[in-house]
């Protein structure tokens, strides 16, 4: 019984060594990338509050996580909120903005992504700029937009701002075309997916171990004195049945462009 | 006489059959008779019906301890293979016999390989050192010829799914569908014998038909063998249920192209043509295992072994802990590599 144990550990471990080596070489990669983003923390301007929707010190702290996450996506993430005097559309706001201030963390008119406010209509509009554009594209912008809009419905700005460099930030380490709030990404998803996969296997390998039945209908079929005689395949009638197909539930939609400057942006646009 | 045995020709000792060659062989002289050619000696035995309540080793004169359904084994005195022919003739003569071609050490050893292949029997099992016997049956058995006509009927249906402006439009189609099927079935195996487990038995198959040889009591000798429990008539209804799942495969492969069928009569009129009564070769094994005992079954022509092993919790553990924990890394790492956190 003892040797028994001692081996089936023993195999265990040759099972998760492997895993344990692919764990320890990558590790060293994981943490550069977090190491990366505490190195330079910049103090550039990257909230306009034209509107005044933060306080002195919220403004602050919000200026400093959009420079301390800039560093780690290369990636200006500015806010600008504003009372839109001059009742400019919330696209043209956000371009005119990226044309005039020159955006991006690599280079002047670079990566950025831009959340502006549009207090007079109320409406909200997110664009990715330079590398931003790919990373950040409608769908994404979208996503990110649909995530912050309960908090801005409700005058939770900071917590909006927050959601937003964080969320922009995260989904820019996804490859293209990865829908990064998949639940197929899900840890828990997956823990339950490996557990019932584990239980399956093992159930089918139980299952199998008093031999199988290894004959089926050919075996002893007599294939000359056998077959069809006779079929028909008679139609009697169709039914249709419609339904409507709803539309996304959510105000606004994505939508792109270029602006006046000549820079093309992703976007998305909604109300709050 | 209602004992057979086989004494060589030249020495006078007991002949086996010999599963390698095919032949009778003597053990003493090396002398090796072809059965085919020799004549079969319960043809010499006149048939006298009616229950002889005792039989005598015809070697040793010591009485033979049989159940009522042997029909051949070994003297337990003297270990000469014996042949009860009136079990064998009348009724109960079979028509045919597979030969064992795997004889006593080989399938110890194909038994001991089985137990050692064992990824979920506990680590004391798979050593195999507790055969308490290892037996070679002759299991009586069945062979159906089935002639069915089939006729099912039933209703299809095929769903497509199409969009238009704003809607989305399923159009189900109805259709009556209509099989007629001839399907024969021939050699259709049902172990006859009541001592013995049907799903067992139905595991060892298939049996390699072409290796069939028509009975001939030589083929018994230095095994066991029986005669059937139940005739062809009482399990003809084993037989049927048998190959309702193969009727119903055959009809369904007919049918194609379809979303959902679902038949709503379906009319076997089945006919035997012919059950033909043969011996099959099994070699049995009993194993004791933590007081426990447990019975596995070896296809005595192709080695297949059926039975349940006790399984160990510990590998179970184990292997569902292994395949859950890579499983859950390689997700991970997937997820990493598309751009995620590791965890």
């Amino acid at each position: 019984m003892k040797q028994h144990t001692s081996n089936t550990s023993k195999r265990m471990l040759v099972l998760l060594l492997p895993i344990l080596l692919v764990a320890l070489t990558i590790w060293p990669a994981v943490q550069t990338i977090h190491a990366s983003g505490t190195g330079t923390v910049g103090n550039k301007k990257l909230v306009y509050d034209d509107a005044g929707l933060l306080s002195d010190q919220e403004r602050q702290e919000v200026n400093r996580m959009a420079n301390e996450y800039g560093p780690v996506q290369q990636t200006d993430f500015v806010i600008y909120t504003t009372n839109n005097p001059e009742y400019k559309d919330v696209q043209i706001l956000t371009e005119d903005l990226y044309d005039s201030k020159g955006f991006g963390y690599d280079k002047g008119f670079g990566n950025a992504v831009i959340l502006t406010m549009d207090m007079r209509n109320r409406e909200v509009y997110l664009a990715g700029f330079g590398k931003a554009e790919t990373l950040l594209n409608d769908q994404r912008l979208n996503q990110i937009r649909e995530k912050i809009t309960p908090y801005l419905s409700n005058g939770n700005y900071k917590m909006a701002f927050e959601q937003y460099i964080q969320t922009s930030s995260r989904y820019m380490n996804y490859k293209l075309g990865v829908n990064p709030d998949s639940f197929l990404l899900n840890i828990w998803f997956q823990l339950a997916a490996a557990i019932l996969l584990g239980i399956i296997i093992v159930w089918i390998m139980a299952a199998r171990t008093g031999g199988r039945i290894t004959v089926n209908r050919a075996t002893y079929e007599d294939p000359n004195a056998s077959g069809l005689l006779d079929q028909h395949d008679r139609f009697i009638r169709t039914s249709v049945s419609k339904r409507k197909i709803e539309k996304s539930s959510s105000s606004g939609g994505g939508g792109g462009g270029t602006s006046s400057g000549g820079h093309s942006h992703s976007g998305s646009r909604g109300s709050f | 006489m209602p004992v057979i045995d086989y004494k060589c020709s030249n020495c006078g000792s007991s002949m086996m059959f010999d599963s390698a060659t095919g032949m009778l062989a003597c053990p003493s002289c090396g002398r090796k008779d072809d059965i085919e050619q020799m004549p079969d000696p319960i043809a010499l035995v006149p048939f006298v019906p009616g229950q002889v309540q005792s039989y005598h080793c015809s070697s040793c004169g010591a009485e033979l301890v049989t159940e009522p359904e042997t029909s051949a084994t070994v003297c337990s005195f003297c270990g000469s293979p014996v042949v009860l022919s009136e079990r064998l003739s009348g009724a109960y003569a079979p028509r045919s016999v597979l030969p064992f071609t795997i004889n006593k050490q080989q399938a110890q050893e194909a038994f001991r390989k089985w137990c050692r292949g064992g990824l979920l029997t506990p680590a004391g099992f798979m050593t195999a050192d507790r055969i308490k016997s290892i037996t070679g049956m002759y299991v009586p058995f069945w062979l159906y010829e089935l002639h069915n006509m089939v006729e099912a009927r039933g209703q299809a249906t095929r769903v497509r799914t199409y969009r238009q402006g704003d809607y989305e439009y399923t159009e189900t189609s109805y259709y009556d569908i209509y099989r007629k099927m001839r399907l024969h079935y021939v050699n259709l195996p049902i172990d006859a014998s009541e001592k013995l487990n049907d799903e067992l038995m139905d595991k060892l198959e298939p049996f390699p038909y072409p290796e069939l040889k028509s009975f001939k009591t030589p083929y018994l000798a230095g095994y066991t063998a029986e005669k059937y429990s139940y005739d062809d008539e009482q399990l003809l209804p084993r037989a049927k249920e048998k190959t309702m799942s193969y009727i119903d495969a055959a009809i369904s492969s007919t049918v194609t192209g379809y979303t959902s069928v679902t038949y709503t009569d379906r009319d076997v009129d089945t006919r035997v043509q012919r059950a033909d009564y043969a011996l099959l070769p099994v070699w049995m094994v009993d194993y004791d295992f933590e007081s426990k005992q447990y019975i596995f079954a070896m296809n005595g022509q192709t080695g297949k072994v059926v039975g349940k092993p006790p399984l160990s919790k510990g590998k179970l553990f184990a292997w569902f802990a292994g395949i859950a924990v890579v499983t859950f890394v390689i997700l991970r790492l997937i997820t990493w590599a598309l751009g995620g956190d590791l965890l």
